[in-house]
């Protein structure tokens, strides 16, 4: 079946594997070397996966651009300890949560009632969501994950961001790791896995 | 019988998540400029510098019917916080006035999209600091070390004029 993740940064890459391992940890020796703009790619690649890691946490549009790029300044000053690309993913999410808990605080103690906050942050509205999603499996899949608990919302959504040999690697990083050998479904998509495989909207 | 969960991952899971991506990247997307505006800030030519997060910014007047429009922004590093204030001017091009503290006659490097070239003044000892005739547009700016090691390589995020 051929499946195309839209605009989520993955598409592109391939489902990993050496090839894309060697080319990330390429991009790494070559930035390490002076060659900044070497990153490019992988700033591509993984911008999608901070910027939901960022919205996850409840940033709005703004906090969460802002959250991306101080969190790829701070990847500068630790490339040297950092060659891997299962290394330089699992850095970033850290990262990046570590960030955005950080923004908020500061948000909050700004905005003391937080109705400022909660008007334009949080995960995309269900119901305009529903409204925009032509796709009648896009639609019952969204449904299903939407009544799911926010802890495994949080983390499908962002694992869905990155390429598979990463996946457990962003588990760990979002303090649930998923399997101890290779990586296994884990709770939050066996549930999800099997609300769907029971939905027709789904399965049809 | 084994628990779907401890399962290794099939293509029905990849199905989910590729969809789950495709959803979320169609209803909470990435600004569009996200990816150009990172690649600036990093293409730096040393990796050792301390981040300065952005902290706050202000807006204050219109711009319409003369009044200025400036617009005040304040970064924070470990070891210093830069302020700077943007005034637009009648020109279209824009004036930012700017001050370190603590206050140190550092050289400030104002980083703007090749091929502009990069400007580079030295704030007085107050640590005011300023660029004058400035294009609208994505900038950055840089704070380097004393020569006597004691204050860090300070950058700030890429900021919009």
């Amino acid at each position: 079946m051929a499946i195309v993740a839209l605009g989520s940064g993955r598409a592109d890459t391939g489902r990993g594997g050496a090839g894309r391992a060697d080319r990330v940890g390429a991009c790494l020796e070559q930035a390490r070397n002076g060659e900044a703009a070497a990153l490019g790619e992988i700033v591509r690649e993984l911008n999608p996966l901070l910027w939901h890691v960022a919205r996850a946490e409840g940033l709005t549009t703004e906090e969460a651009a802002d959250v991306v790029q101080t969190t790829w300044l701070e990847l500068l000053r630790r490339l040297h300890d950092i060659r891997s690309s299962r290394a330089v993913t699992s850095w970033l999410v850290t990262a990046a949560r570590r960030e955005a808990w950080r923004v908020r605080e500061l948000s909050r103690r700004q905005v003391p009632d937080g109705t400022a906050q909660l008007e334009s942050a949080a995960d995309p509205d269900p119901g305009p969501g529903e409204r925009l999603l032509s796709d009648e499996r896009d639609q019952a899949l969204w449904q299903h994950f939407q009544r799911l608990p926010e802890r495994c919302r949080t983390l499908l959504r962002i694992v869905a961001q990155v390429a598979r040999p990463d996946y457990t690697a962003v588990a760990e990083a979002m303090g649930m790791p998923i399997g101890s050998i290779g990586p296994t479904r884990g709770r939050c998509l066996a549930k999800l896995r099997a609300l769907l495989l029971a939905d027709p909207g789904w399965s049809a | 019988m084994t628990d779907p969960a401890d399962l290794p991952l099939d293509d029905d899971d990849q199905t989910i998540l590729d969809r789950l991506a495709a959803i979320h990247a169609m209803l909470d997307p990435p600004p569009a400029d996200l990816d150009d505006r990172v690649s600036f800030a990093i293409a730096l030519d040393s990796l050792d510098a301390e981040v300065a997060r952005y902290r706050e910014q202000e807006i204050i007047g219109s711009g319409a019917r003369g009044s200025e429009r400036t617009h005040t922004i304040t970064f924070d590093a470990d070891s210093r916080a830069v302020m700077i204030t943007i005034v637009a001017r009648p020109d279209s091009l824009v004036r930012i006035d700017g001050w370190l503290a603590p206050a140190a006659a550092l050289q400030v490097e104002l980083r703007l999209p090749e091929p502009a070239p990069r400007r580079v003044v030295t704030a007085d000892a107050a640590g005011r600091f300023a660029f004058d005739g400035v294009p609208h547009g994505i900038a950055q700016l840089l704070v380097q070390p004393s020569g006597d090691g004691t204050s860090p390589r300070v950058v700030t995020p890429a900021f919009t004029l």
